[in-house]
Formats: structure tokens, sequence, C-alpha cells
């Protein structure tokens, strides 16, 4: 079933929500790619996408029974990848209050050839000075969510969303240096 | 030929100056001022799909499998709630058994006492 067509997508959620596991592979199929880059634009570091996309797409299989709206599944699929993702890097931070010598171990620079574009690199760099909530941000644009839907899975209103957005934006273009 | 030394310090200066800039100095200019071109947005995207290892939907349906078939976080905290309970419970009983059997001892020891003090008295008389 192709997934990109509403209908079709409603009718995957259901069937998922219903415990059907080949509808739920399916789901999976469909979207691990965008939230993988998701997860990467949020992180910043390859070596926890797979580990975070696994965690994000495991909640969504316990939990997709209590989607109230199966219309809806992309904005709450990536509120999930969002909250998870925040979670992690707040994790992350309490770890180094701990654990000081952390931060250098996190920090260990990409292998060669796991970064192979300057224009790559540079994106990276700059969403690096970002806050975790701009990059969430600018993520969900990316993936084609609207201002409705992202202030939805925000939890805020459109307005804000498009002014941090202008924010966002200015700041990406400010550190983007190829 | 420019035989005006200033202006020849003028056009020293600016080769020097231009000798500076990096030859796609214009190019990156330009990037800069557009901002981050989807192209790089691509790019990420795909980076990121490379972390994912072959089989992920598969392994993440096992994975889900085996979560829902152990026991939730909240059902192993109720049992080790109850479990404490018991044990609090069985430790309080045992306590109180144990008082009520040392005073039934100490009362029926003092009854001897007395007994045996109010036999003396009687002798003594």
């Amino acid at each position: 079933m192709d997934p990109s067509s509403s209908a079709a997508l409603v009718e995957l959620v259901r069937r998922a929500q219903r415990g059907d596991e080949v509808a739920q592979r399916e789901l999976i199929l469909a979207y691990q790619h965008r939230v993988a880059g998701f997860v990467f634009a949020m992180t910043n570091r390859s070596d926890v996408v797979e580990d975070l996309c696994q965690q994000i797409f495991i909640k969504m299989i316990r939990a997709v029974d209590r989607l109230q709206a199966p219309a809806q599944f992309e904005s709450w699929l990536f509120r999930l990848a969002r909250n998870t993702c925040i979670d992690q890097l707040r994790r992350q931070r309490l770890r180094r209050i701990f654990l000081p010598f952390a931060e250098e171990h996190e920090n260990i620079p990409e292998p060669p050839g796991a970064v192979d574009s300057e224009e790559l690199d540079a994106l990276r760099h700059a969403l690096a000075q970002l806050r975790p909530q701009d990059r969430a941000l600018l993520a969900l644009v990316q993936e084609g969510r609207s201002h409705a839907e992202i202030s939805e899975i925000l939890g805020t209103s459109v307005a804000a969303v498009k002014a941090r957005l202008h924010r966002a934006r200015e700041q990406l273009r400010e550190h983007y240096q190829p | 030929m420019n035989t005006n030394p200033e202006q020849d310090a003028w056009s020293r200066l600016r080769a020097h100056a231009a000798e500076r800039l990096d030859v796609s100095f214009a190019e990156r200019v330009l990037r800069s001022a557009h901002g981050c071109p989807p192209r790089a947005w691509h790019r990420l995207r795909d980076a990121a799909a490379d972390c994912l290892r072959p089989g992920f939907a598969d392994r993440v349906l096992a994975a889900a499998r085996n979560r829902l078939e152990m026991p939730s976080y909240g059902s192993q905290l109720a049992l080790s709630a109850l479990t404490a309970a018991a044990c609090l419970a069985a430790v309080i009983l045992f306590h109180h058994h144990e008082l009520a059997a040392a005073d039934a001892r100490n009362l029926a020891e003092w009854s001897q006492i007395v007994a045996a003090a109010q036999d003396l008295d009687a002798g003594a008389r």
C-alpha cells in the first residue's frame, strides 16, 4: 500500500491500530528515512540515529492504538520523535554533570567518509549552534509540516511558530558557512 | 605605465588583499547570502538514512514484541510494593505476637513472686 495518499495512510494506520504487524512494518518502512533525518538534525550525531529511531518506532507501535485521528498520524509521529530527541538531549546534559569526561567522548569527530559533503558539514555545524527547539522547528519545516501542524506538535500558537521560525532561519543563515 | 607612487601603492594593496581571498570566495558569499540550500537538507537525510542498518523495520518489530511480553514497569513496581507491604505486615504481626507472649510470661512470673511473697508474709506472722 502506498501511504503517500491520505486515504491509504488512514487505512494503514487503522490496520496498525488493530495490531496488524504487516501494517506496522509498512509504516516503519515508509517513515524510517524521514524520522532518521529528523533525529540526525536534532542530535547532530550519527551514532545515536538508529537507537533513537528504534525507540521512536517502538513507542509508535505501543501507542498507535490510542491515536484518536489516524489522519494526523504524521504530526503525531514527529511529535513522538521530537519528544524522544529532547529527552535524549536532556539525559545527555545530565550525564555530563555527573560524568565530566563524557562530553569529550561524545564529541569524537565523525569517521572519515561519514561526512562527505562540504554542504552537509556546513549544515551540521550551523545546526549545532542552534537550540534543540529551533533545530526541531527547522527539521519539521523540512519535513513539509505546515505552520498549523508545527504549532500543534510544539504545543504553541501559529504566530509564535512563525516568529521562532524566522529567528531560527536567520540564525541558520548566519552560521551556515559552506 | 602608472608612475604615480600613491596609485602604485594602492594597486599593490589591492593585489595583496585579493590574494588573501579564497578562489571560491564569490561562490561562498552567494551561498551564505542565500542561506542553506535544500540540497544540504537532502544530504542530511541521506546521511541519516545510511545510519540505519538493513532490516531495521524487522528489528524494531522484534524489539517491540519482546517489550510487550515483558512485564511493564508499573506492574513490576506494584508487585514490589505488594511484597514490601506483606513483609512489613508479617514483621508487625510477629512483633505483636512476641510482645503479647512476653507480657503473659512476665505477668505469670510476677504472680509467682507475689504468691511467694504472700506465703513468706504469712509464715513470718
